[in-house]
């Protein structure tokens, strides 16, 4: 959220993400900050008497752009919960920033895959919310709304009900929502899961480009190894007995390593 | 799509019309209309859409036709079993025609007693429904979202919500020191029922990723019930208030016959008791009148603030 005129110097592909910007965010109260770091220690994660995972290791540094990636029933979703504080862990620690998470919090935004935005307000109301919430005077909160809708390409869609609107273009609602309040860390479960192959494109090519400008560390879920290639600069492979692997992606504009992308993706497949 | 079977109904509008009170010919017509929506919804509507034009409009001026058909071919039953004091067991020699109907609800518009009690019933029915609505929506919110409210209040409603708002005339007598403050607890104790548990209803089946979004937000309970809570239960709500509204005037109207001194209901039974069977008549129908308002403002309501359903296109109710 730098500036907009920057939107158009970027070039498509993955961008260097470890060389961090700080973002400006028009200067929210109370907002922004260095990306979040994330630990789990031990954790074991789960609904009622089910252990979905045990002993779960991983360490997210501040900034990056971890992704998850599992099979289906593999405790993906179940990891970001409790990282976004939705869900208690059952053992060990689950630390955001050094401090333990005990709650949701407004650091820690959440994208999900479908059906996240509240349908009784239009797109700029669903995107003003996290600043309503936070007390941020009307003007200043319209202005900042006006621009990420703007930024998400929905500015003619502004008025819209979700339901008036296409998937692709609910997830865009859903992004700018998450970033709008200037969050420390992103999580997002597989927010492009329910998407077709074009508009699923479009919205990775949308997300490394907003990316580029925040330093928040994002957390992305998905069961979809080229799409965890693409955006990561790490990816973890969680399997039923829970962190198989931290892999880290090679460095550079895509397609210049093809040989390593390709030696990546047969280890990540193999974990799976 | 016009035409097309509306599969998804909001639930504000999916209200059983059965519950607003009417005369046996307001039934009558009930089912008539209904006879109508349903071939709307077959294949009648969709060889009509597909035709189009002309023979469209024709086809919906033969089923108007026989919509306005069907009513007066019943009121010309009711004139001529009246007319001719038929008594085939049912006694129709004891109605009056509708001539003598219609006179008497020519001379009562007139008459400043009308309309004194027409506003008193409203003002009894509002005031309890009122009240009911904002004590049924709060109560239904709170044992919804906190169990410990549930421990305390669930017991207690479950056992009175039984017995029926009627019933209460009595205790209703003896606790209030005048009539009129009995008539509106009546009234609110049956309209708060239907309200309380479709709320709580509403409540309950709200999707947990709406509050799950709000708190990842920053938001706290106080907002979850504000940004949440409320607007998502607003299609139950009014589900309950719609058929609140209609047990809310069964309610009334019994209460005045039994306890009033005014009113639309003490007013038809004292026709009654003074053998004007054709001021009998005429309260039905004020009845009947009033009650379809109020609940078509209900709908209307409804329906504006719940504008965000997903709706059939072209769905008329």
């Amino acid at each position: 959220m730098t500036s907009l005129s920057q939107r158009d110097a970027l070039t498509p592909g993955r961008p260097a993400r470890r060389v961090m910007r700080r973002a400006t965010a028009g200067g929210l109260p109370g907002a922004g900050g260095a990306g979040l770091a994330f630990r789990l220690e031990g954790a074991g994660l789960g609904y009622g008497r089910d252990a979905v995972l045990r002993d779960v290791e991983l360490d997210v540094a501040p900034g990056e752009v971890m992704v998850v990636v599992g099979a289906s029933g593999s405790g993906k979703s179940t990891l970001l919960r409790a990282l976004a504080g939705l869900l208690p862990s059952r053992e060990g620690r689950i630390l955001a920033g050094g401090e333990q998470v005990t709650g949701p919090s407004a650091d820690r935004a959440m994208v999900f895959q479908d059906d996240g935005l509240l349908p009784w307000r239009s797109v700029r109301r669903n995107v003003e919310l996290p600043l309503s919430i936070r007390g941020v005077p009307r003007r200043e909160r319209e202005r900042a709304a006006e621009e990420w809708i703007e930024r998400v390409g929905l500015a003619d869609a502004a008025d819209r009900l979700p339901r008036e609107l296409s998937g692709g273009m609910r997830q865009r609602v859903q992004l700018a929502r998450a970033l709008v309040g200037v969050p420390r860390a992103v999580l997002m479960d597989e927010p492009f899961g329910a998407l077709d192959a074009q508009t699923r494109a479009d919205m990775q090519r949308l997300l490394l480009d907003v990316l580029r400008d925040t330093s928040a560390t994002v957390v992305f879920v998905t069961h979809d190894v080229d799409e965890a290639l693409l955006l990561a600069d790490r990816v973890a492979v969680l399997g039923r007995t829970g962190v198989r692997a931290v892999l880290e992606t090679p460095d550079g504009e895509k397609g210049t390593d093809a040989a390593a992308r390709a030696n990546l993706r047969e280890r990540i497949l193999e974990e799976l | 799509m016009a035409g097309a079977p509306t599969t998804r109904r909001p639930p504000a509008s999916g209200v059983p019309e059965d519950a607003a009170p009417g005369t046996a010919e307001d039934a009558a017509l009930g089912t008539a209309e209904d006879a109508g929506d349903a071939e709307d919804a077959g294949p009648g509507a969709r060889r009509g859409a597909a035709t189009g034009g002309t023979a469209g409009r024709r086809g919906a001026a033969v089923r108007w036709g026989t919509r306005a058909a069907s009513l007066l071919a019943a009121a010309g039953l009711w004139q001529a079993l009246t007319a001719a004091d038929a008594r085939l067991w049912l006694r129709f020699d004891r109605l009056p025609t509708l001539g003598e109907i219609a006179e008497r609800f020519a001379g009562q518009l007139t008459t400043p007693v009308y309309y004194l009690d027409l506003v008193q019933s409203l003002i009894r029915i509002l005031t309890g429904f009122t009240l009911a609505a904002v004590a049924g929506v709060t109560v239904g919110v709170l044992i919804a979202r906190s169990r410990r409210a549930g421990d305390v209040l669930l017991p207690l409603l479950e056992a009175v919500r039984p017995i029926p708002a009627i019933a209460l005339v009595p205790i209703a007598i003896l606790l209030f020191p005048a009539d009129e403050q009995g008539i509106v607890f009546i009234t609110f104790t049956a309209a708060f029922f239907p309200v309380m548990v479709s709320t709580r209803h509403a409540v309950r089946a709200l999707p947990t990723l709406w509050e799950d979004a709000v708190r990842t937000l920053g938001g706290s309970r106080r907002h979850v019930l504000w940004n949440v809570v409320l607007p998502g239960t607003l299609p139950g709500v009014f589900g309950g208030l719609s058929v609140g509204m209609g047990v809310a005037w069964i309610c009334v109207i019994s209460a005045e016959m039994i306890s009033g001194e005014f009113g639309v209901g003490y007013r038809t039974w004292h026709a009654y008791t003074v053998v004007d069977y054709p001021g009998v008549i005429v309260g039905m129908v004020t009845i009947g009148v009033l009650g379809w308002l109020t609940s078509a403002v209900i709908e209307l309501i409804g329906r504006r603030v719940t504008r965000w359903l997903p709706r059939a296109e072209g769905s008329r109710r």
